[in-house]
């Protein structure tokens, strides 16, 4: 079997469901009522701090953990009760989880033989597996002979074999160094879209979910927080926490003044503003301000601050400021100049309205 | 299927059942006595019943007595032979053994009396006498005169020196406490163990213990069966034996068949084949220097001559009663055993 | 996953039609069926339903029947599981009940409800009912897996219900029967207050020997006893372990051996040898007079004879649960505390030491424990020291049998062990003191300080002399005559032993051959089943998660904590009667070591999984394996070393183990050691000695092929890999 046979394979696998699922561990609540739909064949990311429930998602879609109330459909099929070695999903984990008695080809046929495919069979098609991730012709190694990088990819070629409807991946890249994340995380996403497979993905790293997903879901205390394209979460954070947690962003006070039509207006100190969009606040609320949107000059503009610049690091494709001012503290980014501003230089910073973002 | 019907099928599978037994010819045998002496039985008894297989076991009497206990009502046991006769009619009283039938006229008194306390679930097999040993070179090391009647034990030169069994654990030891209540009374005797027990050095759980701790020399004077000192004098240890003047007290050796044997006819045999004089006359080839209970068999030189010990007259049916036992050895347990140091 | 719930309905209604289901004279294997099926004792359940009128047992049969068809029905699948449960429950209980109520002697209640049939009674269950009893248990188990309980995975529902099954039948039932004595009133019927005024008797609990007082009670005696012990072997171990992993001693290897020899030691033996060196004529007591004039006494009989030969016999024990602890001390941390200006001393003390704690609380607990069941050492040396264990023994076999005491003083020495179980609990409390993360470690260890270091060596070396020359003396022992007497040299106990007649073909005539061959074949099959059983309840405990599980772990214990003797006796007072018949059989006696040994393996068990990343068991799942694959595949391979201890103690155990089986030995199965006690009592020393020399060779040649064995498979492994690597 090659590649383009799989693919073939894979069209007819499905989506994950969750329906009002409640997960608790005697008194704590590691999920409360969680309802989310994964479209077949994307990859979504699971992103939230550290005890957001982001895992204990991913390890009852796995059929690790049980639900205590709600049900869990993998294409369709209702699997709430149904034991992780009946479902079709594979998992990759953090720790890899390579068995260590096993060499590679051992390792990645496991599943197969397990279900009964013969071992000759098992093991080409292992092979065939190993190729996809670059190890062609390290079967007969163990993985304590490996590199992490490549204990990795084995531990992703064993998961892929199976042809599982749904791929889960558990932290896979944590421990990799930084150069080689971007590397791993790109084979990944492509192996994902060659095959066509759903992947469920957690990570606590937002440029690595940015990075690989087609829709992220931000988790916080138990619960979603929001969930979209990385796009989306960029561009129209739901929160405060959101615009703080996906990308860096200034949340400056504001007050909103009034609805008119489509767009809401405010007031961000002395300046009036209107964004587009309507927004269920009222009086107080924050403004997000991404670093790159904010312009430092030496002269006044319209709408412009004064600010004191109390942090100048030049970063050889940018410079990052962290300026003092009416708005408090803001950091930005910008583009190289001539002749940037230094520490302690009296600036003005600006924007402009319609890279504002508003949120509770 | 009527139930006359089934019945009379019940007893044809019970015929068919027992014949298959029977031919399958085992006896199931628990031995008190000596290893080598159980081994020598269960080989001549094979030896004239090739037909019949001897299962044995070596098991203490407190033990065997145990076992039977909790296996009453479907014993796996059909004869326990050898050990003293206590247990045995302790057995008897709880209803455990049954009457075996078997020919007694041949026996010496005391067999027969056994027989008869028990209804005769319990015939005597041996007897042996009572009596006191002592460490030659251990008693000739400290300047100790040796012993020769029980009074004689409470002399303060045997401080420290004097082993004997605890009474509630042995059943030599309970046999000592009835000679002495018998002897001389029961205030007296109790007087007279407290006195000795100032000279004990410890009383032993088991009832043999004394003696081969008095043979190697641990302990300069031991109380215990003659038979035993017997033994180990025999084996090269420099013991030497007193039968007490004031005269001493003896235990029998008993042979009972359990009640519900699964084997009861071979069982009989046994307890047939063991009164036998020319069977009993084999004991001491195993270092068993017992005196036999069948008036016929022979003697063997080095057993203590019971004629020459002043024997007392025993009262095994008020002794061996399990009321009688209580109460001495409630108070063996408040007199007795603090005045031990 | 429908068609293993089928599958066990088919299996319980094939066992129900098919094999007999009374237990035959012949044992549980009976072929007799096969050919004459109608005769009552071999008659399957179905021909004894409607050819011997009992008619009771179309109960359960019939609710077997109703799981099929309830299969069949359109139900929701919850409905349905809860459904089969019901029946399987009842078929289950009922199958118990009826058991126990019509006995050999026709039912105990309601005797015109059997009818006719009832009162002639029935035998002990034979293998059609414990087929049909164990495929109702799991459709029960199945079942209840449907529900979506334990994840939904049959295996691991299946196996918690075999296991709860196994120990209550094996040891609550028996131990029940026991505990339930410290109730009874002497001519029947129960009363608290029986065992209210037996329990606080004053010669159990009486302290007046603290105060000038002639002697304490016997748990007093017991409590000193084993807190000693417990103390001493913690202290002798630590320093073995310290000298082992942290001297460079040359002579370590030979030393070794020394510290496994007591282990595999049959009890009385060291105790004999004690005496024997070091009592009042003893071969070093009578040196020590000649040379230096010291009074020979007495001092071997009592307290410190007894506290002697416990830590030469337990010493072993303690040493290899802290050698291990020794050795997981992580190197860094002691290096961390080196770098911040601690000496070699305060490292010692601030930081390894605490490191060991779970070690050193393990070590005095399992001490605690063996001094205060242990039988042989007082039995031989107690003197006038009474304790516990020896008081139990002879509460059943003395000269008055009172089994109310018997049971209540089993009961005191059960409180004990719990309240130190606990108490090791509460010191260890929460804290973690795990120090192997799985990242490669490659500090070195601190040597000890000067002092700690005086401290081992001037403990071990002496101590292992002195176990050297007791170990010595016994092979001497077993070649002399008379020992003390007569030392002209003999092998006439090995000949009277262990002789073999080659004139007529090969016959073993020695004496021991029967019990010594029928100990290793007990023990060869007791140990696989033990470590088998051990360390499928470890992965229970360690992997899975279910109700009462802490009370499940207590039970796993329970027959580690009872003495000996009490187990015996309530093996037989259980297992002697229908609906299970075991005494006399073999059976018995590979199911007594297979529960008492159990804990061990269990405890080893979970320890060795402890190591094992749960996200192994976790990737298999994920990869369609099932629990079983999975124990198979991935846990079992990894689990060699923790295996090889389980299957070695048990075997060992199984061999060694006295007081259990003195009850359960007959005719047919004797053991060496019931046997060697018999020959002690019987003052032939000799005999004894040489029979155990034997089996100490016997289970050191065993420990050496096991690892052998298991070593070879890893090393092949190896080589493997080596060999596609170079190519």
């Amino acid at each position: 079997m090659n590649i383009s046979e799989w693919k073939m394979s894979s069209e007819v696998k499905g989506a994950v469901e969750f329906r009002n699922v409640v997960k608790k561990y005697g008194s704590v609540v590691a999920l409360k009522e969680l309802t989310l739909r994964i479209e077949p064949k994307k990859l979504v990311t699971l992103l939230g701090p550290s005890g957001c429930g982001k895992t204990t998602t991913l390890r009852l879609i796995a059929g690790l953990e049980s639900a205590t109330t709600g049900s869990i459909l993998i294409g369709g099929e209702d699997v709430t009760h149904l034991s992780a070695t009946y479902r079709k999903v594979s998992m990759v984990f953090q720790s890899y989880a390579l068995f260590p008695h096993m060499t590679v080809a051992e390792n990645v046929s496991y599943g197969l033989t397990v279900k009964g495919t013969p071992k000759r069979a098992a093991l080409e098609k292992a092979e065939t597996g190993l190729s996809m991730v670059g190890l062609a012709g390290f079967g007969n190694r163990l993985p304590s002979e490996l590199s992490g990088g490549q204990q990795q990819r084995v531990a992703v070629a064993r998961a892929i074999v199976l042809e599982p409807e749904v791929l889960l991946l558990d932290e896979p890249l944590s421990n990799l160094d930084a150069k080689l994340r971007r590397h791993v995380r790109e084979e990944i996403r492509q192996i994902q879209q060659d095959l066509g497979l759903t992947a469920v993905y957690v990570t606590h790293d937002q440029e690595e979910a940015m990075a690989v997903s087609d829709e992220i879901v931000v988790m916080k205390n138990a619960e979603i927080a929001q969930a979209g394209t990385p796009w989306d979460l960029y561009e129209r954070p739901a929160s405060a926490f959101i615009a703080d947690f996906i990308g860096d962003a200034n949340l400056v006070p504001c007050e909103i003044v009034g609805q008119n039509g489509n767009e809401t207006s405010m007031r961000v100190r002395e300046r009036l503003v209107s964004v587009p969009g309507v927004y269920d606040l009222v009086n107080e609320a924050q403004v997000v301000l991404r670093p790159h949107k904010i312009s430092v000059g030496g002269t006044q503009t319209p709408g412009s601050f004064p600010a004191e610049v109390t942090y100048a690091a030049y970063l050889g494709n940018q410079i990052q400021y962290t300026v003092e001012g009416p708005l408090g503290h803001l950091f930005v980014t910008s583009e190289v100049t001539a002749k940037p501003a230094r520490k302690g230089d009296s600036v003005f910073v600006n924007f402009d309205e319609q890279d504002l973002r508003l949120v509770a | 299927m009527t139930s006359a019907k089934s019945k009379a099928m019940l007893t044809g599978v019970f015929a068919t059942l027992l014949t298959s037994t029977a031919l399958a010819g085992e006896v199931n045998v628990i031995c008190s006595a000596e290893q080598p002496w159980c081994d020598l039985m269960a080989n001549a008894f094979e030896a004239e019943n090739p037909d019949t297989k001897v299962l044995m076991v070596r098991k203490s009497t407190g033990e065997t007595l145990a076992q039977i206990r909790a296996e009453a009502g479907n014993p796996k046991v059909d004869v326990w032979w050898g050990g003293t006769g206590d247990p045995h009619l302790i057995a008897a009283e709880e209803d455990l053994t049954q009457p075996s039938g078997v020919d007694t006229s041949k026996l010496l008194g005391w067999a027969q009396n056994m027989h008869d306390i028990s209804d005769g679930k319990t015939v005597g097999i041996y007897a042996g006498a009572l009596g006191v040993a002592y460490n030659v070179d251990v008693l000739e090391d400290k300047g100790i005169t040796p012993p020769a009647c029980w009074k004689d034990l409470t002399d303060p030169s045997f401080a420290g020196e004097i082993q004997v069994a605890n009474p509630n654990s042995s059943g030599t030891a309970y046999t000592e406490l009835a000679t002495f209540v018998q002897l001389f009374g029961e205030d007296e005797a109790y007087r007279l163990l407290a006195e000795i027990g100032k000279n004990v050095n410890s009383y032993t759980k088991s009832g043999s213990a004394p003696s081969k701790a008095a043979a190697r020399g641990e302990t300069g004077i031991s109380i215990g069966f003659m038979h035993g000192m017997v033994k180990l004098a025999s084996d090269g240890f420099p013991l030497k034996i007193v039968a007490p003047c004031e005269g001493t007290g003896y235990e029998v050796g008993a042979v009972s068949i359990i009640k519900g044997a699964k084997n009861p006819e071979e069982a009989k045999k046994w307890v047939e084949f063991a009164l036998r004089a020319d069977i009993q006359s084999r004991a001491p080839e195993t270092g068993s220097f017992q005196v036999p209970s069948n008036s016929n068999a022979e003697v063997a030189e080095e057993s203590p001559e019971l004629s020459l010990i002043k024997l007392i007259d025993y009262d095994f049916a008020t002794y061996g009663a399990s009321e009688t036992r209580k109460r001495l050895l409630a108070r063996w347990d408040k007199e007795v055993k603090p005045a031990s140091n | 996953m429908k068609r293993t719930l089928t599958l066990w309905v088919v299996t319980g209604i094939l066992g129900f039609c098919i094999f007999p289901w009374y237990m035959t004279d012949s044992g549980f294997w009976s072929s007799q069926t096969l050919r004459d099926p109608l005769v009552m004792d071999s008659a399957s359940g179905l021909v004894s339903i409607f050819y011997h009128d009992r008619w009771w047992l179309f109960l359960p049969l019939l609710s077997l029947i109703g799981v099929l068809l309830v299969q069949c029905l359109p139900l929701r699948p919850v409905l349905e599981a809860r459904l089969i449960a019901g029946l399987a429950i009842f078929a289950l209980s009922f199958c118990a009940l009826q058991g126990l109520v019509i006995s050999r002697s026709g039912p105990s209640v309601f005797p015109w409800l059997w009818g006719e049939a009832a009162s002639s009674g029935q035998p002990g269950m034979g293998i059609g009912a414990g087929l049909f009893a164990l495929s109702a248990l799991f459709v029960l188990t199945s079942s209840v897996s449907h529900m979506g309980r334990g994840r939904g995975d049959a295996f691991v529902t299946g196996m918690i219900g075999l296991i709860v099954s196994l120990v209550v039948v094996f040891v609550f039932y028996p131990v029940l029967h026991i505990l339930v004595q410290a109730l009874q009133l002497p001519g029947g019927g129960y009363a608290f207050s029986v065992f209210a005024s037996g329990f606080f008797a004053s010669d159990i609990w009486d302290l007046s020997c603290l105060f000038g007082g002639n002697a304490c009670g016997v748990a007093i005696n017991s409590i000193f006893l084993a807190v000693s012990t417990g103390l001493g072997t913690t202290v002798l171990g630590l320093a073995f372990a310290l000298f082992f992993t942290r001297t460079a001693f040359p002579a370590k290897k030979l030393l070794r051996v020394l510290t496994v020899i007591p282990i595999i030691t049959p009890p009385f033996v060291i105790g004999l040898a004690l005496i024997l060196l070091f009592g009042r004529t003893g071969t070093i007591t009578e040196f020590a007079a000649d040379l230096f004039g010291v009074e020979k006494s007495r001092w071997l009989y009592g307290f410190w004879g007894i506290y002697f030969a416990q830590m030469l016999s337990f010493t072993p024990i303690a040493f290899l649960v802290l050698i291990g602890v020794v050795e997981g001390v992580s190197p860094s941390m002691e290096e961390a505390s080196q770098t911040l200006d601690a000496n070699r001393w305060q490292t010692f003390r601030f930081v390894s030491l605490p490191l060991m704690r779970p070690g050193l609380a393990n070590a005095f607990l399992l001490g605690f424990i063996e001094s205060l069941a242990d039988f042989g050492n007082p039995l031989v040396l107690g003197g006038n020291y009474d304790v516990l264990s020896t008081e139990i023994y002879y509460a059943i076999v003395g000269s008055v049998a009172d089994p109310a005491r018997a049971a209540i003083l089993a009961f005191t020495l059960l409180l004990l062990t719990l309240t130190a179980f606990i108490a090791q609990r509460t010191w260890l409390g929460k804290k973690s003191y795990a120090t192997v993360t799985g990242k490669a470690d490659s500090g070195q260890h601190a040597a000890l300080s000067p002092m700690v270091k005086r401290f081992c060596y001037g403990i071990t070396l002496p101590w292992a002399a002195l176990t050297a020359i007791v170990y010595s003396m016994i092979v001497f022992g077993s070649f002399v005559k008379l020992w003390g007497y007569n030392h002209s040299f003999t092998t006439e106990h090995y000949v009277r032993a262990f002789g073999i007649d080659f004139s007529d073909g090969i016959r073993f005539v020695g004496a021991a051959w029967d019990s010594y061959f029928t100990t290793l074949t007990i023990s060869t099959a007791a140990a696989p089943l033990t470590a088998l059983i051990g360390l499928a309840t470890a992965y229970l405990l360690v992997r899975q998660k279910f109700i009462g599980k802490s009370a499940f772990e207590f039970g796993t214990m329970l027959s580690f904590a009872i003495p000996g003797t009490v187990i015996g006796v309530s093996y037989i007072m259980a297992f002697n009667f229908p609906p299970i018949e075991l005494t006399g059989t073999s059976v018995i006696l590979i199911v007594v070591f297979v529960f008492r040994n159990m804990p061990v393996g269990v405890r080893g068990g979970v320890a060795a999984m402890s190591q094992l990343d749960k996200s192994l068991d976790e990737a298999s799942l994920t990869l369609g394996a099932n629990s079983f694959t999975t124990v198979r595949r991935v846990i079992a391979p990894l689990m060699g070393p923790a295996m090889l201890a389980a299957l070695t103690y048990s075997f060992v155990r199984a061999i060694t183990s006295v007081s259990a089986v003195i009850f359960l030995v007959s005719a047919k199965h004797n053991m060496a050691t019931s046997f060697i006690v018999g020959r002690v009592e019987n003052g032939e020393f000799g005999f004894a000695i040489a029979y155990s020399a034997v089996l100490i060779v016997t289970m050191l040649a065993a420990i050496l092929g096991l690892q052998f064995l298991i070593g070879q498979r890893r090393l092949r492994r190896t080589n493997r890999v080596e060999g596609a690597v170079a190519a």
